[in-house]
């Protein structure tokens, strides 16, 4: 790869890409993740294992944001770093643009005779330019002794583009597209706000040009004020770099702003997948239903009839057998506690076009759209937009024009 | 005591309005580098049984505000000025020993970090009987009892057993119940919650909600509930203060707060939180950063991020009645700390303030 290319690549102006089903740019198949519990009288001998990611599929097609939710310890961000390799699989396949990334087979499938695979480091690091990610963490993700400019200058000269003069030009222009002032280049992270320090993550990450970026919850750290400027950053890189991410969060409506699809994560499984409209207004999936019902909603006359769960997340050292979510299922309650969810592990399907569900009586949920909605407040929302009594949410602040100028 | 539920001692007869009155309150913190003025004039009431939220984002001083009023403000930090008056007590004069007894007995506290908080080497149950049997006159056995009792209050199964846990053993949403088992042990009049639920997920925290209304209402309890939370604010509280840099910006019961907000720094939090069923295809943002506490600007403090910031910004504004129409009886009063006219016009002054308004504006800055 030539020094020049590279500037050109990635000051380049893309052209919008519209999503369609045939264009899938990261395609993950039955990820399976396990960390061994190491015990035993050496404490070396492997005595049982988290299944933090337990069999995930999904399609991400290219230029859509698909959002990934689910509480602490569903597996998340395991996942993103399983998808990058950043962390070694314990079995399955992803493949970017048609490359596999890793193929490993089941303990089962090895039996059979199939051959594990992994892309070579060499091959890592060109698909690596395509792939990258942006952290949680502002404070622990920069190295505090490295000055901006060797932080989102590192990529580039990783990836062929020695010359520094023309590096340098490569992170002033990144920095004013991430709404940095470009002469903090020479600055450290230190003397940065958070919000700011995000947006050096974001520059590092765009800087080797890529095409899919892992956001792992990159506004939680921040304040509500500094959150939206990110998140309309995070928008405006897209459609400006035709960028496609994974956006993983814990806050919902988050989400269900930034993204075209959502898959909601319960203890390693995906349990839900749909439009984000679809999802957040017709949830099929009662652990769906339970997150939304939880969220404290910022109208004070919003009221829900609250799904309140029971009892904390089971260990994913031990899973429930059967549906993982039984245990504090309350559509299993409601049905009278059927056998089979405790018995057999529904399949991640179909339900309706374009959504599916991992619950054995999602097809049930219909029948209850009424209770759903009053769950999840949306039954409430209708009834104030129905009467004149309520004032709309605050209008954005518009300013009108001042009788002087403003002070400096 | 057989019942879970535990017996409401009779409290004394109200003497005002409110439970909790802070008046001017001032904690600065003496730094090497300069003096941080944490908080600044901060003023709030709250009324017997009723839930103030305190929103804002870090560093604005809400939590300070709270260690201010149990007195734990440490080095280099100091309560400069003020007064907070509970039942008309100022807990400012009290000596060390009379503080102490207030601290957990008519207030009490919970903590965002049910982790840091809870001590790793004493049992749950033990943590709780030593809260009882500090402010209570009672037997260890009786205290042991009272605080399995409690645990049952806020709905841990099995409460006999895990009285004998330690903190470790237990999740973050059972931590934060202990943490609430503890404050509520002694049946304080008010509960002074800061982040409660932050560290929990979305369902644990729905729990930890439903029990503090249900809690709240049984006790009859007052409480301050600090939080960055607007959809938490919107869902307990009943009036709702914002505050910005050290100061209270805006003031009013939480209906009129998120519908008709009045302070510019109010309006851009709430259209700038992403909402649950309302998608927008862009948030709006408050530009630029919280002042740092070592250089606040003359005049607002929230002028250099202001859209409509004018010259009269240069004087601070003072907090202001802004009250739309007529106020319902026994409804506070909408007060906002923004030069704009009550109707969010602009005001009629020119480039110097009136001398009514330059007038106003001193006084604001005196210590009452």
């Amino acid at each position: 790869m030539s020094e020049g290319s590279v500037v050109a690549a990635a000051l380049e102006a893309p052209v919008a890409i519209v999503p369609s089903d045939d264009d899938v740019l990261i395609s993950v198949r039955n990820v399976v993740k396990y960390f061994d519990i190491k015990g035993g009288l050496l404490g070396t001998s492997s005595v049982g294992a988290v299944r933090a990611v337990d069999g995930v599929s999904f399609d991400v097609r290219r230029g859509e944001t698909l959002g990934l939710v689910g509480e602490s310890g569903c597996g998340k961000t395991t996942l993103g770093k399983v998808i990058l390799r950043l962390l070694p699989p314990t079995s399955g396949e992803v493949v970017f643009k048609g490359e596999r990334i890793f193929d490993v087979p089941t303990a089962a499938e090895r039996k059979a005779g199939k051959k594990s695979f992994q892309a070579s480091n060499a091959k890592m690091k060109t698909i690596r330019r395509d792939l990258q990610v942006v952290f949680q963490d502002p404070y622990a993700s920069l190295n505090p002794r490295m000055s901006v400019g060797e932080i989102i200058g590192e990529g580039p000269m990783v990836h062929g583009l020695s010359n520094k003069t023309k590096r340098e030009a490569l992170v002033r222009e990144l920095l004013g597209k991430v709404g940095l002032n470009q002469s903090h280049i020479h600055r450290y992270p230190h003397e940065f706000s958070g919000g700011q320090r995000q947006r050096i993550g974001i520059a590092r990450a765009l800087a080797v040009n890529p095409d899919f970026i892992v956001c792992d919850e990159p506004v939680s750290a921040l304040d509500v004020s500094i959150q939206s400027q990110v998140l309309n950053l995070l928008d405006d890189l897209q459609k400006e770099f035709g960028l496609t991410y994974l956006f993983i969060a814990h806050n919902l409506a988050v989400v269900e702003h930034i993204s075209d699809r959502v898959g909601v994560m319960y203890l390693g499984k995906l349990v839900e997948l749909a439009d984000v409209d679809e999802l957040y207004t017709n949830p099929r999936h009662p652990y769906t239903v339970a997150l939304l019902s939880a969220i404290p909603n910022p109208n004070p006359r919003v009221r829900k009839k609250r799904l309140v769960l029971k009892g904390d997340i089971p260990s994913p050292a031990a899973p429930p057998s059967g549906c993982r979510f039984h245990t504090r299922c309350w559509l299993r309650e409601r049905l009278g506690n059927p056998e089979r969810c405790a018995a057999e592990e529904p399949e991640f399907r179909d339900v309706a076009p374009g959504h599916q569900s991992a619950c054995h009586f999602a097809e049930e949920m219909t029948n209850m759209a009424d209770e759903v909605a009053a769950a999840i407040g949306l039954a409430d929302q209708a009834r104030l937009a129905s009467t004149s009594a309520v004032v709309a949410p605050p209008a954005p602040v518009s300013p009108p024009t001042p009788p002087t100028a403003p002070p400096a | 005591m057989t019942s879970t539920r535990p017996a409401v001692e009779a409290r004394p007869a109200p003497r005002g309005e409110n439970l909790l009155e802070i008046r001017g309150l001032r904690t600065h913190f003496f730094t090497q580098d300069g003096t941080v003025k944490a908080v600044d004039g901060v003023s709030l009431e709250i009324k017997y049984g009723q839930t103030l939220g305190v929103v804002g984002e870090s560093g604005c001083g809400k939590s300070i505000t709270a260690l201010s009023v149990m007195r734990l403000i440490e080095r280099p930090g100091r309560t400069v000025a003020g007064e907070v008056l509970l039942d008309g007590r100022n807990l400012l004069d009290l000596t060390d020993e009379d503080m102490s007894e207030v601290r957990g007995n008519a207030i009490s506290m919970v903590f965002q970090e049910p982790m840091t908080s809870l001590n790793p080497v004493f049992t749950c149950g033990d943590q709780i009987a030593e809260a009882v049997a500090l402010h209570k006159n009672v037997s260890r056995g009786e205290a042991w009892d009272r605080a399995v009792e409690m645990l049952q209050h806020v709905g841990i199964a099995d409460a006999e057993r895990r009285a004998k846990s330690y903190p470790h053993q237990l999740s973050g949403g059972m931590r934060q119940r202990v943490m609430i088992a503890m404050a509520l042990s002694t049946n304080p009049e008010l509960l002074i919650a800061d982040e409660p639920t932050t560290a929990l997920d979305v369902t644990i925290q729905a729990q930890i909600l439903e029990l503090m209304k249900s809690l709240r209402e049984q006790n009859k309890m007052a409480i301050m509930l600090i939080t960055h939370d607007l959809g938490v604010v919107a869902e307990m509280a009943d009036e709702v203060a914002v505050m910005y840099a050290g100061k209270v910006v805006e003031r009013a019961d939480v209906d009129t707060v998120y519908e008709q907000p009045h302070h510019p720094y109010t309006q851009g939090l709430l259209a700038s939180i992403p909402r649950l069923g309302e998608k927008r295809d862009r948030l709006e943002v408050i530009r630029g950063v919280v002042p740092n506490p070592l250089n606040l600007p003359a005049g607002c403090l929230f002028k250099r991020r202001c859209p409509f910031a004018m010259p009269i910004c240069d004087n601070p504004p003072p907090l202001r009645d802004v009250t739309a129409g007529i106020t319902p009886v026994g409804a506070s009063r909408h007060l906002s700390r923004c030069w704009l006219t009550p109707s969010g016009g602009l005001p009629e002054v020119g480039v110097e303030p009136t001398p009514e308004a330059a007038a106003e504006s001193a006084a604001a800055l005196t210590v009452e």
